[in-house]
């Protein structure tokens, strides 16, 4: 993967997870802010299922590729889903949800990092 | 796909003090005593836990059967039941009313069954699973939270039911 491309990806999810956080402790539900980082955290995603399909086709050497689709494309379902499960019911268990959400995408990052770069 | 769920299930509980979902029905009975649906409020974390399980065992089982199914068709077959059965448990979860109730009742305790079986075998025929599926070794790559979930959602699904 790109690594600046990561690092940003990374930076918006730890960003939306403590707000997320904050959201939950104060017990307040899913605004209007928290929807626009969860926008921005999901365009970056698309843009990295995207670029991480365009580099995958173009390797020229050996990684675990059906894994790695697998990961690079299942990983922009999980915040919209948490969010939805937000609206849906306004209670401080969905925030937790939503903050949980957040902590997934993260590790979904870290282990497409893992399998792309080689001998990690 | 191991990571995500251990990851998961510690993280859920940190951020409410009220803690471990097991405990959550019981804190839970005394100011919502009556009507509370299987998809409110801690059943929320329950419908998202199925929800992240039904991703991850679909993920696994296309992976697994698109790449290689000659090499472990029973195990690959296995990922895929467990895959649609988490898939009807989280809708079942989330609609909440009488009727997805009992299907969800039907699905987790199919759960169930898979996982101890699974798990079982596992252990006495290894030589029978050449590649893992979510549920063997009862789930230990999965933090044994396939071995957890069901029981949850049987207790949780027994405790809104009965409220009502």
């Amino acid at each position: 993967m790109l690594s600046w491309l990561s690092a940003v990806v990374i930076v918006v999810c730890v960003l939306f997870g403590l707000l997320a956080a904050v959201y939950a402790v104060r017990d307040r539900i899913l605004d209007d802010r928290l929807l626009l980082v969860l926008g921005v955290l999901e365009v970056l995603l698309l843009v990295q299922a995207v670029v991480g399909v365009v580099l995958g086709a173009r390797a020229n050497r050996d990684f675990e590729a059906p894994v790695f689709y697998a990961y690079l494309l299942t990983v922009p379902f999980i915040a919209p889903f948490a969010g939805f499960l937000a609206i849906k019911d306004k209670s401080r268990w969905a925030m937790g949800v939503v903050v949980g959400s957040a902590f997934v995408v993260g590790i979904f990052i870290g282990r497409l990092n893992q399998i792309w770069t080689p001998h990690a | 796909m191991p990571e995500p769920t251990p990851g998961s299930s510690s993280d859920l509980p940190a951020d409410r003090p009220a803690g471990r979902q097991n405990e959550s029905p019981a804190s839970n009975s005394g100011e919502a005593a009556g009507r509370q649906l299987t998809g409110k409020g801690p059943g929320i974390v329950l419908v998202a836990l199925y929800a992240l399980f039904a991703l991850a065992a679909t993920g696994r089982a296309t992976v697994q059967i698109i790449a290689d199914f000659q090499k472990a068709p029973v195990s690959y077959l296995l990922s895929a039941l467990a895959a649609v059965i988490y898939l009807v448990a989280t809708v079942a979860l989330a609609r909440g009313d009488r009727t997805s109730a009992r299907v969800a009742r039907v699905a987790i305790s199919i759960e169930l069954a898979g996982v101890l079986v699974v798990g079982l075998v596992s252990y006495l025929k290894p030589a029978d699973f050449p590649d893992k599926t979510v549920w063997s070794h009862f789930g230990s790559g999965y933090g044994y939270v396939p071995l957890v979930l069901p029981v949850l959602g049987l207790l949780w699904l027994r405790r809104t039911q009965a409220a009502r």
